[in-house]
């Protein structure tokens, strides 16, 4: 099949390119996973607060995140602050970007984790004579993180496969440098082969993850 | 305060055009969704339906296709669809943008569906069906009466979820230069050296857009709690 002649013919010079690339993409997706993963803490805990002050502000964040397009925000990011003055280098508004939105979704995961927690347990703990930090971190903590972390896992899934968004401003990622190549060398006929082995670049990360989150999901499972 | 009022004042030449032509290009959006949709919900179902089914080929073979769909991301699809399938001589695939987003959003669609009506299948009660096949009914009268009714139930919810992504995913669909609303905010905001205010333009329109659809997904998602 012609198809995949190309394809062994072009891998060993493209794929070096994708595969640096997607030291890129690892990173944002580091990057914006670690401010999610601490500001959702801000927003679940502003949730689940009883300070209208705080609640409201966090539903309205958390509700305008999920309700708009990661790449309108990307954009607001990248090209709009910097009409207002703030600029950003590409990478470092992916990861904004993706961390501000990522920081709704998690901190949904963390308040569903929050609400699942029996509220007996916190009161049993405390009522044994357990201080709130004990209780926290012998009862609490335990449950929770079994409770948050398949969909964390998911989600983190789902943020690598999103780091495709910043190609379009300019991130030097697997799809941008696909992309680049593509269109420096005019090999427009064997862009199919380029872009496939982008795919399985993105599949090598992806994979493994969803072996770690089923196994995740099956341990949850199991435990109760 | 006054830079609220400040950043206001920049739409005072362009808010009227402005809103006009993303209304017209969020209906682009909302046909997109539509179609996307439709396609990932009936190919979703025909897949999901291969992945249980006795013959290890079939089952096999779908494994693959959800395995390969839900571990790439969309935009590679869609490259793939647009830029890449007119290459490979398949000449007929010279299809229009939209067509390319329609198919891409939809096979990418099929294959999350696909696992999310499997396991609403498979979370029926085992009985259901043996009960419907010891009642005389043929599997496909037992699909159709007693299974996929009461699967329905259950994957409304993720489904519900599901469109507001969708809708979202969209946006993505003004990189292979489909007439949507993002593409739209795109060109607005290059003519008119107003990128916050065009982009924040659009985000009120996709938030308009998809309100509706997150309530519908919470009210179905709180409606399924209580049936336990």
């Amino acid at each position: 099949m012609e198809f995949f002649d190309k394809l062994w013919e072009w891998a060993p010079e493209v794929f070096p390119f994708l595969i640096k690339a997607s030291v890129v993409t690892l990173q944002v997706t580091a990057g914006s996973l670690a401010l999610a993963l601490v500001l959702g803490i801000f927003v679940a805990v502003a949730r689940i607060s009883s300070f209208k002050l705080l609640s409201y502000p966090a539903l309205i964040y958390t509700d305008v995140m999920r309700g708009t397009p990661a790449l309108v925000q990307l954009f607001i990011i990248y090209f709009g602050l910097s009409d207002l003055g703030l600029e950003f280098d590409p990478i470092s508004a992916a990861i904004i970007g993706l961390g501000l939105n990522g920081a709704a979704y998690v901190g949904e995961i963390y308040r569903a984790g929050i609400v699942a927690i029996h509220r007996g347990q916190i009161e049993a703990a405390l009522s044994l004579g357990m201080t709130p930090v004990r209780a926290m971190r012998y009862i609490i903590l335990p449950q929770a993180v079994r409770i948050v972390l398949p969909p964390l896992t998911n989600y983190a899934i789902l943020l690598v496969k999103d780091t495709a968004i910043i190609s379009t401003i300019a991130a030097p990622e697997v799809m941008f440098e696909a992309r680049r190549i593509v269109q420096a060398t005019f090999m427009h006929s064997v862009s199919g082969q380029i872009y496939l082995m982008a795919a399985l670049i993105y599949m090598a990360i992806t994979l493994p993850m969803s072996y770690v989150a089923k196994r995740l999901e099956r341990a949850k499972a199991a435990w109760h | 305060m006054s830079e609220m009022i400040e950043f206001l004042k920049g739409y005072e030449d362009y808010f009227g055009d402005w809103v006009w032509e993303m209304l017209i290009a969020s209906l682009v959006t909302m046909e997109l969704m539509l179609l996307s949709f439709i396609l990932a919900c009936a190919l979703g179902l025909v897949i999901a339906l291969m992945r249980i089914s006795q013959f290890s080929v079939l089952s096999g073979l779908t494994k693959v296709y959800i395995g390969f769909f839900r571990g790439v991301p969309v935009l590679v699809i869609l490259y793939w669809i647009y830029f890449a399938m007119p290459e490979l001589g398949y000449k007929i695939l010279l299809i229009s943008s939209f067509t390319a987003a329609v198919l891409g959003l939809g096979i990418h669609g099929s294959a999350f569906l696909a696992e999310v009506f499997r396991s609403g299948i498979e979370a029926l009660d085992h009985g259901q069906m043996e009960a419907a096949l010891s009642l005389g009914m043929t599997p496909s009268q037992a699909l159709r009466f007693i299974i996929l009714p009461q699967a329905a139930r259950v994957v409304l919810p993720p489904m519900a979820n599901y469109s507001v992504g969708l809708l979202k995913e969209t946006a993505l669909c003004s990189i292979i230069a489909v007439p949507e609303l993002m593409l739209r905010a795109k060109d607005v905001a290059s003519s008119s050296f107003l990128p916050m205010h065009a982009f924040v333009l659009a985000a009120v329109f996709y938030y308009i857009m998809s309100f509706p659809m997150m309530r519908l997904a919470e009210h179905l998602e709180a409606k399924m709690a209580v049936g336990r």
